[in-house]
């Protein structure tokens, strides 16, 4: 369950353009939006191996019984299989969280600001110092 | 500035022509003024010695990664102190990677939205670079860039107030990397960035290619005293001639082609123009180790010079393909956020 509650609602325009980090064909103030903080769980349809960024598919079911499909963006392919993901991590018919914010032009695609399963472990794993030389690699 | 992007755009067929214009050495122009290196020379391990190609050059080949934590610029409080002992690269390695963690939680709303993108999208390296360096930048000694010129930060200034104003009219305000078009990765100077920080090098007679796993971008240098291409023909990365020092690859950099939005990368937004000069220097260092450091000049922007070193480790690799337009919603996605945004705001005004 997600329990963390988001509250950047709050939050001015002038305040998010000083701290979205503008990078790699992404500006997230421009793309998403912060006032939109989004919270779906739904069951994943596809997820789609794609450059220069992935993509989940999630059905979401709301309480009336209705379901829309979602695309939450992930980091690129490269990246993800680096850390240990493959086309096997994440498949269709799993249900996953996710804790984000909606694309500015209201259509059903979000920044996924956490991603976790049900029992809360996350699709994508954070790394952990491993030294200065880099001889362990 | 309508009128520039076309001149802009008619250099594109010109920069396609160039190996042939490289290798007939038919260019007269002046030569352009190399930057002056104020770095400490780079020397391998004592008794190392590179192995050489079939034709006797140093064998710089192989992939390479420039991933690491270790940050662009040095904190202030460090002042002058240029490396790291082994004891404090274990404290400050495990602060730095706290600072970097993406999936905290902690601090503000603002701090929580500043990390967005979570972990999962970053692949910058777990360890601090292996020159023990505390900053990438090297020169000048506080490890940090040095000022704009007056001119240059009122330009900048300028620029940035315009476009946090108008983010998305269309796609050419937008930076060159949403666009697909560079990334700093690929130099000159090799930049490194949020992931994708592998090169391949490949000699071969009178070449050295310098292949980007971001983007793909490459860089085939001539190993030659060849005339500089004429001072208005301009490309994104630049007009490169290599030769050797040594055990030393150098290649200088001119004719770089410069917008409002070419600026080193993602991880420094600085500034270019056509008077960016910039001298790199490969040297192999160790059997897994390649140094690099570059040295940029523009006295019409940066109030000195300053070089960057990069510990470039042996990788097995392999690269992957990263093809920044195959599936890009990106920048689709910023226009018609941006459009929405007007939208409302025209709803508002009503």
């Amino acid at each position: 369950m997600i329990k963390k509650i988001l509250s950047t609602c709050m939050l001015g325009a002038g305040l998010l353009m000083a701290a979205a980090p503008v990078w790699a064909h992404h500006a997230f103030a421009a793309e998403f939006d912060a006032n939109k903080a989004v919270k779906l769980r739904g069951t994943v349809t596809k997820m789609e191996w794609i450059n220069p960024h992935a993509w989940i598919h999630i059905a979401v079911k709301d309480d009336s019984g209705k379901t829309t499909e979602w695309m939450v963006e992930c980091g690129s392919p490269n990246t993800l299989l680096r850390k240990g993901l493959t086309k096997n991590s994440v498949t269709a018919g799993m249900e996953i969280l996710v804790d984000g914010y909606q694309s500015k032009d209201g259509s059903n695609r979000a920044n996924g600001r956490d991603v976790t399963f049900t029992d809360g472990k996350k699709l994508f794993l954070g790394t952990s110092f491993t030294g200065a030389s880099g001889e362990e690699k | 500035m309508q009128s520039l992007r076309i001149l802009m755009s008619l250099a594109v067929p010109v920069a396609l022509a160039i190996p042939a214009i490289a290798q007939s050495n038919a260019v007269a122009a002046k030569s352009a003024p190399a930057a002056k290196s104020t770095a400490a020379k780079t020397t391998p391990a004592k008794g190392y010695v590179a192995p050489r190609t079939p034709d006797g050059q140093p064998d710089l080949q192989g992939i390479w990664d420039t991933a690491s934590i270790t940050p662009l610029e040095r904190p202030k409080e460090l002042g002058t102190k240029a490396f790291y002992t082994d004891d404090e690269i274990k404290q400050y390695g495990k602060k730095r990677m706290n600072d970097l963690d993406r999936d905290r939680r902690d601090g503000s709303a603002t701090q929580d939205l500043a990390r967005a993108y979570n972990d999962g999208w970053f692949d910058r390296g777990t360890h601090l670079g292996r020159n023990k360096r505390t900053s990438r930048i090297i020169d000048p000694a506080d490890g940090r860039f040095p000022a704009f010129t007056p001119e240059a930060q009122k330009k900048y200034d300028e620029f940035h107030k315009w476009f946090a104003a108008n983010p998305g009219n269309s796609a050419e305000d937008r930076e060159l990397f949403d666009r697909c078009l560079f990334f700093s990765q690929s130099g000159p100077p090799l930049v490194p960035g949020n992931y994708n920080n592998l090169y391949q090098i490949i000699q071969t007679p009178g070449f050295v290619t310098i292949y980007s796993e971001m983007a793909h971008q490459t860089r085939t240098v001539p190993i030659t005293k060849r005339e500089k291409l004429p001072k208005d023909v301009a490309q994104w990365m630049g007009d490169s001639v290599g030769h050797w020092e040594g055990e030393t690859l150098v290649i200088e950099s001119s004719n770089i082609r410069f917008n409002d939005h070419s600026h080193f990368g993602t991880q420094y937004d600085g500034m270019t123009d056509e008077n960016l000069r910039v001298t790199e220097r490969f040297t192999r260092t160790a059997p897994d180790m390649i140094t690099y450091q570059a040295t940029v000049v523009d006295p019409t922007v940066y109030t000195k010079p300053w070089t960057l070193e990069l510990p470039m480790e042996k990788s097995t690799g392999p690269i992957f393909e990263y093809a920044c337009h195959e599936g890009n919603y990106g920048l689709s996605g910023i226009l018609s956020g941006e459009r929405a945004r007007e939208k409302e705001a025209a709803m508002k005004a009503k």
